[in-house]
């Protein structure tokens, strides 16, 4: 940026701070990436390498269903492949969170729950998502069973540590206090533990969501004959390098858009109480995404310490 | 609990000290009692499970599973397989931790930490999977492809942890070597990489957390060699013994890098500060 010389210092200037901008940066980068792309494109000399205009050729074609591909499946575009595929993460999203917030609470309020399930529960939270979907597949074979399993199995492990977290956290001194004021106990409830449960709870929410959908697709490749995961395998069967990236990028949409349109409106209005949180994203240029609110408990802290720390790390799954 | 008192030989000074510490040590055998239930009950759950309303053959109990580890350790590829996914796992990860650690680094400057927000976001919110397809339909079973997914699923991980390091480097220590005019790369070497060298181990062992995971799904679909092509011979052919054995025999080992080792090495390593900023 230093070596652009304009003759005006004042208007020199003014562009360099233009220039130097974070703002700018983060426009240029899209313009980095197909740069580079093109670099790739020309230097691998690949036959069904594509190019960024065939990419969003074939994504417009699929956008507006023109592009007269049959699926040897029955859903046949890209609408019908993505609701079968919502519609699977959204049960097994359930079924994790309605278990899971049971096995958490009864965890976080009797020790000798939590021992007797706890080594299992960290098993699960590090066994990759790949296993679960191999092993049901293979057992239960093409249909809803594999996929929604793997979302289950994937995700509990998430729900039922957060939830547990945020039983332990509850504060104290303000349940004895509101004791000895003689508030009733569904008051007590209401104003007090569900909205210090209530950061761990989403946190728990988030976190089963995306590792569910990472393990989903990997379910519906192997265990499924619909669906998204299913979609991008048929491109990469076909051989068509425009196809699999096309869908890499649907894949990335989708996901970005859930963040910012389902869960960071969610996580503001969660959050909405603490007044500390405000400061915090003011203070960061956060990396957003999944690493917001601080409230992913890692499993190696599981058992050691009852902290909740800014979370490092997204979910722990490829 | 007044009797084990009197047999001990250190006794505790206080009758208050010595119920406190019988009060932890019933709490102690409680949960040790109810540990061992939970590995009984499970174990023999999934053992029912198995045989009864299964099939071993389809949902292997336990045993089945055990029976079948001798299998795969004399079945010749036992190593060989090991090997292939460490090594992939050492190149894809270490790259991917190398240009983490730099970017992460680089954070510092605004117009960087601009320029890659995007990227991580991505690289946080897409599935493994699909870095895996993309490399696979670009580079084919060539070694690209599988450092290619390896990488962008762990570099954002890796990143975001130092970058978080970044977050909460010491500002007063920075301003102070500003004002007495340190120049920009002593300030990185002595201020800014010590304080970050906790974080980057927490990205270490994240990034292996995840590394290993994604590694062996890499293997599952471009490689004739590794864990991952083991497990999915093995489902393939519906040894589900075989791929369990597979599996599980891989996951422990993965989770005592971490845990037995990195963990403990972090530890260790960390003793002299008073509070580890994790």
């Amino acid at each position: 940026m230093a070596t652009m010389v304009s003759s005006a210092p004042i208007q020199k200037s003014r562009l360099r701070r233009i220039l130097a901008s974070p703002t700018t940066a983060r426009i240029l980068f899209p313009f980095f990436v197909i740069a580079l792309w093109y670099f790739i494109y020309y230097a691998i000399d690949s036959r069904i390498f594509p190019t960024p205009l065939r990419v969003l050729e074939f994504m417009w074609e699929e956008v507006t269903l023109t592009s007269g591909v049959r699926y040897s499946s029955v859903a046949e575009n890209l609408y019908v492949q993505f609701a079968i595929s919502i519609a699977r993460l959204t049960l097994g999203f359930i079924v994790a969170m309605t278990v899971g917030t049971l096995v958490g609470l009864w965890m976080g309020v009797s020790k000798s729950v939590d021992a007797f399930f706890h080594d299992w529960v960290v098993a699960v939270l590090a066994m990759p998502a790949l296993v679960w979907a191999l092993f049901f597949s293979t057992a239960f074979g093409y249909g809803h069973m594999a996929p929604v399993l793997t979302v289950i199995f994937a995700g509990i492990p998430f729900v039922i540590i957060n939830v547990r977290e945020g039983v332990r956290n509850t504060p104290k001194e303000l349940i004895d206090m509101a004791k000895a004021f003689e508030v009733p106990e569904n008051r007590i409830t209401r104003h007090v533990f569900l909205p210090s449960l209530m950061p761990f709870f989403f946190a728990a929410m988030r976190y089963a969501y995306s590792i569910g959908w990472k393990g989903l697709v990997i379910a519906e490749v192997f265990g499924s004959q619909v669906g998204m995961g299913w979609t991008i395998k048929f491109w990469y069967d076909a051989h068509r390098a425009h196809g699999v990236i096309g869908y890499a990028i649907f894949f990335i949409l989708f996901a970005l858009a859930l963040e910012k349109l389902v869960f960071d409106p969610l996580a503001r209005r969660a959050f909405k109480w603490r007044p500390s949180l405000d400061a915090y994203q003011l203070a960061e240029g956060d990396f957003s995404g999944v690493t917001q609110e601080g409230l992913l408990v890692q499993e190696d802290q599981i058992g050691t310490t009852m902290e909740v720390r800014g979370m490092e790390s997204g979910p722990q799954d490829g | 609990m007044t009797t084990t008192l009197d047999r001990r030989e250190d006794a505790p000074r206080s009758a208050e000290e010595a119920r406190l510490i019988e009060l932890r040590r019933r709490d102690n055998r409680r949960k040790w009692f109810w540990r061992i239930a939970g590995y009984v009950v499970i174990l023999g759950l999934w053992e029912l499970v198995s045989t009864q309303i299964f099939d071993p053959r389809i949902v292997p109990g336990p045993s089945t599973i055990i029976a079948a580890f001798p299998e795969i350790i004399d079945g010749g590829r036992f190593l060989e397989s090991y090997g292939a996914t460490l090594t992939r796992i050492g190149v894809g990860f270490g790259l991917a931790f190398f240009f983490g650690v730099i970017l992460g680094v680089g954070t510092q400057v605004p117009w960087i930490a601009g320029f890659f927000k995007d990227a991580i976001t991505i690289g946080l919110v897409t599935p493994g999977l699909v870095w895996a397809l993309t490399g696979l339909v670009i580079w084919g079973f060539q070694p690209q492809g599988w450092a290619f997914a390896i990488f962008m699923t762990t570099f954002a991980l890796v990143t975001v942890n130092i970058a978080e390091g970044i977050r909460a480097l010491p500002k007063d220590l920075l301003d102070m070597s500003r004002a007495f005019g340190v120049t920009s790369w002593r300030r990185q070497r002595e201020i800014v990489l010590p304080f970050l060298a906790p974080f980057t181990f927490t990205a270490l062992r994240f990034g292996f957390s995840i590394g290993w995971k994604v590694t062996v799904l890499t293997e599952v679909f471009s490689s004739n060699v590794g864990i991952g092509f083991e497990m999915r011979v093995a489902s393939q052919l519906f040894r589900m013994d075989e791929f369990w054995a597979w599996a599980l025999s891989f996951f422990v080992f993965a989770l005592f890098l971490e845990k037995a080792i990195l963990q403990r090495y972090e530890r260790k390593f960390f003793r002299w500060r008073e509070e580890v900023a994790l």
